[in-house]
């Protein structure tokens, strides 16, 4: 100890700067809402009938259900993983609620119960293989997504189930405040998300898994448990979003959902600020993603332009978010 | 026989910081002013401790890595090479320890990989495994050449690569620890090609640390220690004493503490435990308050022993007793609950959730302390973490600066911090200095100390002998997976007596 002598080495250079650097920080954290400001400033301004309340009553009714999807897929995408089945569970869901509240005139919570442990019981299948097996998430939810399309499309013997029981559709349907309760649902999700991932240990280990998996496992974070569970519960928010998609369109129909709308809530995701590589993601994040692209989607239809624009924007989103997560991560 | 075929000369390389930038201006270097000479004809047999520059040394001849100073000769003229591509067509191979073949294609299409003989544009298959097959036949092997490599033994697979660099009419050949896995009929047969080799001229550059396979192969050694050469001397004047002498005879820069001592109650006992199922049983024990050290080389098995004991690794055999109890169904999440901690060697990977901030890191390991229903208590977590980083003196703007963005030294109190949070009876620490500057070695010297001085039972992997045998009270050394002395603290725990017990085992 006589004479260590600190060599002037290794002195970081000094990164305070200022304003500019406060307004990067507040950037940083709040992409999604500034995002989701710049957009919706320019439907007001650029697309006439955007700004309307009755218009942005009709985004937010529109929004309700893909943010409950969309919150699932953050925390797939959180770990690392993501989620193809997501749409195909939705139609599957849809389906067999619509059996069960029609033709076996099940009552409606029991319906809400049993198509709820479905899609958590298809997540924990799919966590299980990605986990225990070893098998990429893309892989096994590619799989798996096709296979529940298939299930999806002998259960209904190819029909759709329409009309169903009122007391079905109340569960979606009831109107409060002059919004649907498929609304309030989503909020419901939302803010019991927001505390999950957010405030509890789940969401810390959550993000410690995501960022990295081998310093998380020796840290004492059950990783196993957080992979599966993730899945799990993703698949049971999926389920959850079939059934009120079915109440919304009064129509059980295995079609619903599907390849179109596992990819909404990969984009939605992305534009809320969720990484692909892990470790980022936040539910605020997530709901003004998918409120930023549903305001695309609307103003797409209020222009009268294809709906298929739509589809080709969310293809332009993603692959910029991947080609630009990559140039980070290069640098980094 | 006498000329150099290769010299090295006046080699230096520079640490480099987070940035990628050569820290040009620090007092370390990997590599300081290294001569190196190689006659056509001979066997230099290259050693040093880890880290001493032998790998770092031979990437930049390879074409690795391109030195920051001095220059290489080859035959005299001035050369340079900026990758492994260009030091190949020079004639020099490089054959790594981890073999660089292709499992998933076969023998000639291995040697021949990227330069295919081809007829009329086309790949001509029966002239490449007719010239593969005369390769081999010429160096007295019967390896068909249409076998996938993934079905030939490692020591097949070296042959491999050794035709692969005869086919490029190499002229100089390195082989870093060629014989690590390798079994004793199979090190006769690489030797004799080895000095087959020798007698067409070829210069053989031999990195190893097995002593009695410098006596059989050698014809000089060149010894390096702290990225310096110390010197070279011809095998005629090989002294076991002398060699380890210059190895070891690092200088210790600084007084290690030593407060604690007086081992009390045993934490740690293992019985007979197996890395894996053909290495020899290990038994070990550590007690509350002392500071036992694991001695040995990089892939000995030191790390894959902590690992085991932590339970992220499955031991092939043998058993475990901490405090009293046998342990069973043993996994890191257990161990922490039970008060174990490891501080992993790699820091970056296995130590710090890197995106995180120092806040989240530290409390990683004890979150299941700061929480109320389920919820993590804010005021808690942050007093906590305040207290420890304090303690500790970590440099920071705040607790909440990501890991990321902090100096090695730094970095490190962090990972102590976190382990120091869930307030263990084993800490176990796995080169707890590696890549860090000398004042916070020093500091994380005290701070291990303190730590043993407060009943800590405490293991530590170091591959630096005089933090080895100046921190321990007493040290295991570890060889080929098996421990092969137990050493007491004491004046006659020298560093010569540690090297050779690294080097040469316990005969």
């Amino acid at each position: 100890m006589s004479s260590s002598s600190r060599s002037g080495a290794g002195v970081p250079s000094s990164r305070s700067g200022g304003l500019p650097a406060a307004l990067r920080e507040f950037a940083g954290a709040h992409v999604s809402f500034l995002i989701f400001a710049v957009i919706a400033a320019l439907a007001c301004a650029s697309v006439p009938n955007f700004a309307q309340a009755d218009n942005f009553a009709v985004v937010v009714r529109q929004s309700a259900i893909p943010i409950i999807a969309c919150i699932g897929m953050t925390m797939v995408l959180m770990t690392g993983g993501i989620d193809l089945s997501l749409g195909y569970i939705v139609g599957l869901s849809s389906i067999v609620s619509g059996i069960l509240a029609k033709n076996l005139l099940l009552p409606a919570p029991l319906v809400l119960a049993v198509v709820l442990g479905l899609g958590a019981l298809i997540g924990l299948a799919n966590g299980a293989i990605i986990q225990f097996g070893k098998v990429p998430a893309f892989i096994t939810t590619l799989g798996s997504g096709y296979i529940l399309y298939g299930v999806a499309q002998i259960v209904s013997q190819g029909s759709i189930v329409n009309r169903l029981p009122a007391a079905f559709l109340a569960i979606g349907r009831t109107s409060l405040l002059g919004l649907p309760s498929s609304v309030f649902i989503a909020l419901l999700v939302a803010g019991i998300f927001q505390v999950l991932i957010g405030s509890a240990a789940f969401g810390r280990r959550l993000r410690a898994f995501g960022f990295g998996p081998k310093a998380a496992g020796l840290s004492g974070v059950p990783v196993a448990r957080i992979n599966v569970s993730v899945y799990c519960l993703c698949g049971a928010l999926a389920a959850l979003a079939g059934l009120l998609l079915t109440i919304r369109v009064n129509a059980a129909q295995p079609n619903m959902g599907g390849g179109t709308f596992t990819f909404e809530a990969v984009t939605a995701a992305i534009v809320g600020g969720t990484s692909l590589f892990g470790g980022v993601g936040s539910v605020v994040g997530s709901i003004f993603g998918v409120l930023t692209i549903k305001i695309i989607e609307n103003c797409i239809n209020l222009l009268g332009v294809s709906y298929h624009l739509y589809l080709a924007v969310q293809g332009v989103i993603i692959l910029a978010a991947i080609v630009l997560g990559n140039l980070a991560h290069r640098r980094g | 026989m006498s000329e150099a075929l290769v010299s090295m000369r006046g080699i230096g390389k520079y640490i480099y910081g987070e940035s990628g930038k050569a820290l040009r201006n620090s007092e370390v270097k990997i590599l300081d002013g290294v001569d190196f000479e190689l006659r056509s004809g001979e066997v230099n047999v290259l050693v040093g401790e880890n880290g001493a520059g032998k790998s770092t040394l031979m990437k930049v001849l390879g074409g690795v890595i391109p030195p920051d100073e001095g220059e290489i000769l080859m035959d005299g003229h001035p050369v340079s090479f900026r990758d492994p591509r260009e030091a190949r067509a020079a004639g020099v191979a490089f054959i790594h320890q981890e073999l660089n073949l292709c499992p998933n294609l076969d023998v000639a299409h291995n040697i021949f990989l990227g330069r295919e003989p081809k007829r009329r544009g086309m790949k001509d298959a029966s002239l490449m495994y007719a010239r593969s097959a005369e390769l081999i036949r010429s160096l007295s092997c019967d390896i068909d050449p249409r076998e996938m490599v993934s079905r030939l033994s490692t020591a097949q697979q070296q042959v491999i690569e050794i035709a692969k660099a005869i086919s490029f009419s190499s002229r100089v050949m390195i082989m870093d620890e060629p014989t690590a896995s390798l079994t004793k009929r199979e090190i006769d047969m690489l030797f004799g090609l080895i000095k087959r080799m020798r007698s067409e001229g070829m210069g053989i550059v031999y990195i190893s640390h097995r002593f009695e396979e410098f006596l059989e192969i050698g014809d000089r050694v060149t010894v390096l220690r702290d990225g310096r050469g110390v010197g070279q001397l011809p095998m005629s004047e090989f002294d076991e004493a002398k060699v380890i002498k210059m190895m070891a005879g690092r200088s210790i820069d600084s007084l290690y503490p030593k407060t604690h001592g007086g081992a009390a109650e045993s934490v740690l006992e293992v019985r007979g435990l197996r890395l894996t199922p053909r290495t020899p049983p290990i038994d070990i024990d550590v007690r509350a308050g002392e500071v036992v050290g694991l001695g040995g080389l990089v892939g000995s098995g030191r790390t894959e022993l902590a690992k085991s004991v932590f339970g992220a690794r499955r031991m092939a055999g043998g058993e475990l007793r901490y405090l009293g109890r046998r342990l069973d169904r043993w996994n890191p999440r257990r161990a922490i609950a039970a008060g174990m901690a490891y501080l992993s060697e790699d820091r970056k990977a296995e130590g710090l959730v890197l995106g995180m901030n120092i806040r989240e890191n530290v409390s990683l390991a004890a979150l299941g302390d700061f929480l109320r229903f389920g919820l993590i208590a804010p005021r808690a977590e942050r007093s906590k973490v305040e207290g420890l980083v304090g303690e500790l003196s970590v440099v920071a703007r705040s607790i909440e600066q990501p890991v990321a963005t902090l100096s090695g030294g730094n970095q490190q109190r962090c990972v102590l911090a976190k382990w120091l949070a869930t307030a263990p009876k084993l800490l176990i620490l796995d080169e707890p200095t590696r890549g860090i500057d000398v004042g916070a070695k020093a500091q994380i010297h005290g701070l291990i100390d303190r730590i043993a001085a407060a009943g800590v039972a405490v293991l530590m992997i170091s591959s630096e002998l005089p933090e080895l045998i100046g921190m321990s009270d007493r040290i295991y050394v570890m060889r080929e997976g098996g421990v092969v002395a137990e050493l007491a603290a004491g004046p006659d725990l020298t560093q010569e007596r540690v090297v050779q017990y690294i080097c040469v085992g316990c005969e």
